[in-house]
């Protein structure tokens, strides 16, 4: 057999172990330790395992991961949701379907200082699902609404996937948080123009709030300074190159501490709790980064990567359509897998092929299209059925609402994603205006 | 026997988070004596990289017990109780198998590292005194594994 051949049938036996329920981490160490020795022998797998745990989970670039997933956990501690969500609901709460719209708006300043999707959907829903209920939004609206804006976690910087795909792809952090910016906040506004659509046709899924006076806009919006503080002081930071993504991550996550010890009244039960949280999220995904580098070294020695990159710069197809078909297989496996296996999977294969072709954009630019691009359709996954994990953390949280209620209440934004892929595909300029810029 | 590896897992979790967070604190604090005496605390980067291994190796175990790592369970919504736990099951003892490997190779890894005197590039910290720790973390995720191993079969025979 070819080394072609190998990694052909590395694939299937993946794809088959995966369909078994084997942890994917696991199914990735598997065949990824099975691959290499079959090309490289058992002694150099024996030698490369000596190190490889220790340097994988001893790698400084990767340890703005955990710390980003620490501060998001300070945060969630320190009631920042709450007085987001408060703070949007007492300025467009009196709209038709205002209080959705608010709890999309909490979700989204949330987001600029939290990594996480599913924390972020978790965390807003706790706050928000209750106010729903109170004000009579049907269960669709109220689930739908908070599952799509958990997306908003990872489209807006900081994002773990992102971290993740700048590391394989060898490109910058910071030139992507930067790409995703103007991309992230275009989701927001969309997510709340659907809440908008949706109270139009159905006006009785969505009533008006009540309507906040104008001392109480401004008490509920001096609440929010530590969220405004933090985003200034890490993002900003990062942003304009002040520091390092995993510094940034560092002073964020202690300075969120101190907001929730001396604002959230955060003690020592709630500082443990937010540790657990942080080494339950940071374990999964380092067992998936190990098996994901075993894998990809394994494919690496196959030659696959150059080998398809080849065929496809050869093959004379669109590249555009080349493009399209990717993002729909994404699309597609987001059904069955979570984003960061999708991409730690897949970037090995489709950058090489990506990068082979012409898409009239220097490499430097391609890589943040292309990036922004896949992170957009691999969130997607996280809220289409059958396996939507921000779907099944929300519709833990409304017991009384079935899951096809929030299936049928997420439809409406899926549609707003498939719109701001296209639109990022027509104006890269969305993307690549402010790295440009502040480079 | 289930409930002291928990209690054991959790602490060792929450010993990994407090190791995470000494390293937020070491890079904020170096980032505030860049910013007043400009002088970062040297090589910080080099600590924080080998802190976070340290605390990763001490997740794992949680993470198994309390079996959150992902799995595709889309092709298997609708299999019997028993079929999944038979599946859990062959999961976990590949699971095992492998973490065993890793735990062998690492202790060599750590006799290399220690015979060549590796030390980190800017402040010379001795690469080796983290592998016991690592070996010996390690050693507990191999038991715990073991011990979800147990859980799934017992599953299985209901």
């Amino acid at each position: 057999m070819s080394g072609l051949e190998i990694g052909l049938w590395g694939f299937v036996a993946l794809l088959v172990l995966l369909a078994l329920r084997i942890p994917i981490g696991v199914a990735m160490l598997v065949v990824g330790m099975a691959g290499y020795a079959s090309i490289g022998g058992v002694a150099a797998l024996l030698n490369h395992l000596k190190t490889e745990t220790y340097w994988r989970f001893s790698s400084y670039d990767l340890s703005v991961i955990p710390l980003f997933m620490l501060m998001g956990q300070f945060a969630a501690q320190a009631g920042l949701s709450k007085s987001l969500f408060r703070a949007a609901a007492a300025w467009i709460g009196h709209w038709r379907g205002g209080i959705a719209m608010a709890a999309l708006g909490g979700c989204a300043g949330f987001s600029t200082i939290s990594g996480s999707s599913i924390a972020t959907a978790a965390t807003m829903g706790k706050v928000a699902l209750p106010e729903l209920e109170r004000y009579r939004y049907s269960g669709a609206l109220a689930t739908g609404s908070i599952a799509a804006g958990g997306t908003l976690g990872i489209l807006i910087p900081p994002s773990i996937v992102l971290i993740i795909y700048a590391i394989m792809v060898q490109g910058s952090v910071v030139a992507l948080f930067q790409a995703a910016l103007i991309p992230g906040i275009i989701a927001a506004l969309g997510y709340i123009l659907t809440v908008g659509v949706v109270v139009r046709l159905q006006p009785q899924a969505g009533p008006a709030g009540p309507r906040a006076s104008r001392a109480e806009r401004l008490a509920a919006l001096a609440e929010i300074w530590p969220v405004l503080l933090i985003f200034v002081l890490v993002m900003g930071g990062i942003y304009v190159g002040f520091f390092t993504p995993t510094e940034g991550a560092g002073v964020g996550a202690a300075g969120t501490f101190l907001v929730a010890v001396f604002q959230g009244g955060m003690r020592w039960r709630g500082f443990v709790e937010a540790l657990i949280g942080t080494a339950e999220t940071t374990g999964m995904i380092y067992l998936i980064i190990l098996g994901a580098a075993m894998f990809s070294a394994f494919l690496g020695f196959t030659q696959l990567p150059i080998y398809a990159a080849d065929w496809f710069r050869d093959s004379g197809l669109p590249p555009l359509a080349v493009l399209l078909t990717m993002l729909a297989l994404y699309v597609v496996l987001g059904c069955v897998m979570d984003s960061l296996s999708m991409i730690l999977l897949t970037v090995p294969i489709f950058w090489p092929i990506i990068s082979g072709l012409d898409f009239g954009m220097p490499q430097g630019e391609l890589l943040l299209w292309f990036g922004i691009l896949s992170l957009i359709v691999v969130e997607v996954g996280l809220i289409t059925p059958p396996v939507g994990l921000n779907v099944f953390v929300i519709n833990s949280l409304a017991k009384d609402v079935p899951m096809l209620e929030t299936y049928k209440g997420v439809l409406p934004f899926l549609v707003s994603d498939l719109a701001r892929v296209a639109l990022i595909m027509a104006f890269p300029g969305l993307a690549l205006a402010l790295p440009g810029w502040l480079a | 026997m289930g409930r002291l590896l928990h209690a054991a897992a959790r602490a060792s979790a929450v010993f990994g988070g407090l190791v995470l967070f000494a390293m937020a604190l070491l890079v904020a604090t170096s980032v505030a004596l860049r910013v007043t005496v400009g002088r970062p605390i040297t090589g910080d980067f080099e600590l924080v990289g080998i802190g976070t291994g340290v605390a990763v190796f001490a997740m794992l175990p949680w993470v198994q017990l309390t079996r959150g790592n992902v799995i595709v369970d889309f092709f298997t919504l609708r299999a019997p109780a028993r079929v999944k736990a038979v599946l859990d099951a062959a999961g976990a003892a590949l699971y095992l198998a492998v973490a065993a490997i890793l735990a062998w190779r690492l202790v060599l890894g750590g006799i290399d590292m220690y015979q060549f005197g590796e030390r980190s590039m800017t402040v010379g910290f001795p690469r080796w005194t983290t592998f016991p720790l690592a070996f010996v973390l390690l050693l507990f995720l191999v038991v715990a594994i073991a011990y979800t191993l147990y859980e799934f079969i017992r599953e299985a025979r209901k």
